[in-house]
């Protein structure tokens, strides 16, 4: 069956797309502005970064650092989360550290992590590293906190030690609350991305997108913020559709793809 | 009709080859003092000794709040006693160990596994193979009543269900003593009736130790050796009423049994004794 309503859900982001390129044509062309063009004009420049090789090498060492950069942070953050979460020792000791490093915009930490590690992968890496644990720290924590002890004294019962306990119930009893941790990592990975690119000036897709800003080419600068906001929105649905699937078994949740959740 | 014997009269039964009962569980002058949130420490059980015999079936029955499940926390080697030790099998208990097996008041499946994955949980821990442990978990989903609801996740289950489905996975790994915690609080009352006749067939085929807690005078006489009835604040004793009803039991023959109708309603009298009591402490 599809309802009326089911096709207004497929339909509604859409019209919210359109909506949103016709309000920027208009407000385009009516203010005249030479660093504003219209959406038009930056959607021809789309395809002529795509069709550039040196923007596609530069596009994909930056995908290749946030994947690197992410998939080290989860897998550091989620076993120090959970560890937190089930031991007040554990997580007395690495919670100031966390506390200080919290509010600090990681990109602020670009020039100092520049200074020890100059301006290459490792330095831009460690900085999307930093982005991302935070959340994905966070939501471990909190999801490890929130286990029902009965279930682990049910699997204690059954036999498990501590150490199983910890991979074979606490992990997927917090892996919806872990995955959402993940999801706003994943967009932080692209925002420390794009302005870790944007300070160490090298490569990469923040590199083209400033270097056009400085040479005054308006469209390709709009035309990256389209491509980059496409590949977060890519990414984004993406891994929805992947934690979805994992936690299928989990309570029903709004499961409509919001990305600042 | 085939009345057996008692396990009472069996036990008393004079002869060389009878063993004189033994304790599986010794309770020795366990108290637990809680902390509570205004800081003040909060007794939540005072003085408690018991022993229940081997192959017992042992029934905890108290006012809300009284410590039932916190005695059979300590039991379960979840919770240690602020004095006082507990014993399997004269052994002290320090730890949670499959010997026995909780059944809990808030079921605890795991959510993420289906009906089956939960039952088939502890036999795979204790290294079943997967085949065996899947055809043993099939039986014991259609003993509780949910065949057809294998592949089912704990969220697509009623209350009632769950229940059925943490009974199903503490029997998976065959514990020797069963701690059941109100166990089956949630069932409308035809499910609850099959399921107690389905434990006591379980029980006097196997021979478990059970420590069943219960707010029903009715179910505890009905199950039951033993009734241990708690008072409450602090939690004490307050007397241990030994059910002497032939077994096996069938609720129908029960119910018109005068010696049954005495037990339930001397130990409800109790029951008001002691609810009045808590009323005005
Ligand atoms: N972790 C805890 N911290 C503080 N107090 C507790 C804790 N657990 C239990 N208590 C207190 O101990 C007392 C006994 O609790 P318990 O859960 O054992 O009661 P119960 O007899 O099982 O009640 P019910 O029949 O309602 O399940 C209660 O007064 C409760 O407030
Ligand atoms: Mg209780």
């Amino acid at each position: 069956m599809t309802s009326s309503a089911a096709i207004g859900r497929r339909v509604a982001p859409l019209l919210a797309c359109i909506g949103l390129l016709a309000a920027w044509q208009v407000a385009a062309l009516a203010l005249k502005n030479d660093s504003f063009p219209t959406a038009l004009e930056a959607m021809r420049a789309v395809p002529a970064i795509l069709g550039d090789k040196e923007a596609l090498i530069n596009i994909l060492a930056s995908l290749r650092r946030m994947a690197i950069g992410f998939a080290a942070a989860v897998a550091v953050s989620i076993p120090l989360g959970l560890l937190m979460g089930r031991s007040r020792t554990v997580a007395a000791f690495f919670n100031p550290l966390l506390m200080v490093i919290y509010p600090v915009p990681k990109a602020a930490l670009m020039p100092i992590i520049m200074l020890w590690l100059g301006v290459g992968d490792i330095a831009k890496t460690l900085v999307i590293f930093l982005g991302v644990s935070l959340p994905v720290i966070y939501h471990s924590f909190e999801g490890a906190k929130a286990v029902e002890e009965k279930m682990l004294w049910s699997g204690a019962a059954m036999g498990l030690s501590a150490a199983q306990c910890l991979v074979r119930i606490v992990l997927p009893a917090a892996l919806p609350e872990i995955l959402t941790g993940c999801r706003t990592g994943l967009v932080l990975a692209l925002i420390t991305m794009i302005t870790s690119e944007m300070i160490a000036r090298q490569s990469g897709a923040g590199n083209i997108l400033f270097n056009a800003l400085d040479m005054g080419q308006y469209d390709t600068v709009f035309a990256m913020i389209i491509i980059v906001g496409a590949m977060g929105i890519g990414l984004d649905a993406a891994f929805e559709k992947v934690r979805a699937r994992l936690v299928r078994w989990s309570e029903p949740q709004f499961d409509m793809p919001l990305s600042f959740s | 009709m085939k009345v057996l014997p008692s396990r009472s009269s069996e036990v008393a039964t004079p002869g060389p080859a009878r063993q004189p009962a033994t304790a599986m569980i010794e309770i020795d002058h366990v108290s637990q003092v809680f902390q509570t949130s205004a800081r003040k420490d909060h007794l939540a059980l005072s003085d408690i000794s018991l022993t229940i015999e081997d192959g017992a079936f042992v029934s905890i029955l108290g006012p809300s709040g009284c410590g039932k499940s916190t005695l059979l926390y300590i039991v379960g080697g979840f919770v240690s006693p602020t004095s006082g030790s507990a014993k399997v099998k004269g052994k002290t208990i320090t730890a949670p160990g499959p010997d026995r097996g909780p059944v809990f008041q808030e079921f605890a499946l795991f959510p993420w596994k289906t009906v089956l994955g939960n039952v088939m949980y502890g036999p795979r821990q204790q290294g079943v193979r997967a085949t065996e442990a899947e055809a043993q978990s099939r039986a014991l989903i259609e003993m509780v009543g949910l065949k057809g609801y294998e592949n089912f996740f704990p969220k697509e289950l009623s209350g009632g269900m769950k229940q059925r489905v943490a009974l199903a996975r503490t029997l998976a790994y065959h514990p020797e003593v069963l701690l059941m915690d109100e166990p089956f609080g949630a069932l409308d009352a035809h499910t609850r009736t099959r399921l107690q006749n389905d434990l006591l067939n379980i029980w006097e085929r196997d021979r478990k130790t059970v420590l069943f807690v219960t707010h029903s005078v009715d179910e505890a006489v009905f199950l039951s050796d033993k009734v241990v009835m708690m008072s409450r604040s602090p939690g004490r004793i307050r007397q241990v009423i030994d059910i002497d009803l032939p077994r096996p039991r069938r609720r129908t023959e029960l119910l018109l049994d005068p010696r049954y109708q005495k037990y339930v309603v001397d130990i409800e009298r109790m029951f008001d004794d002691i609810d009045e009591a808590g009323v005005n402490p």
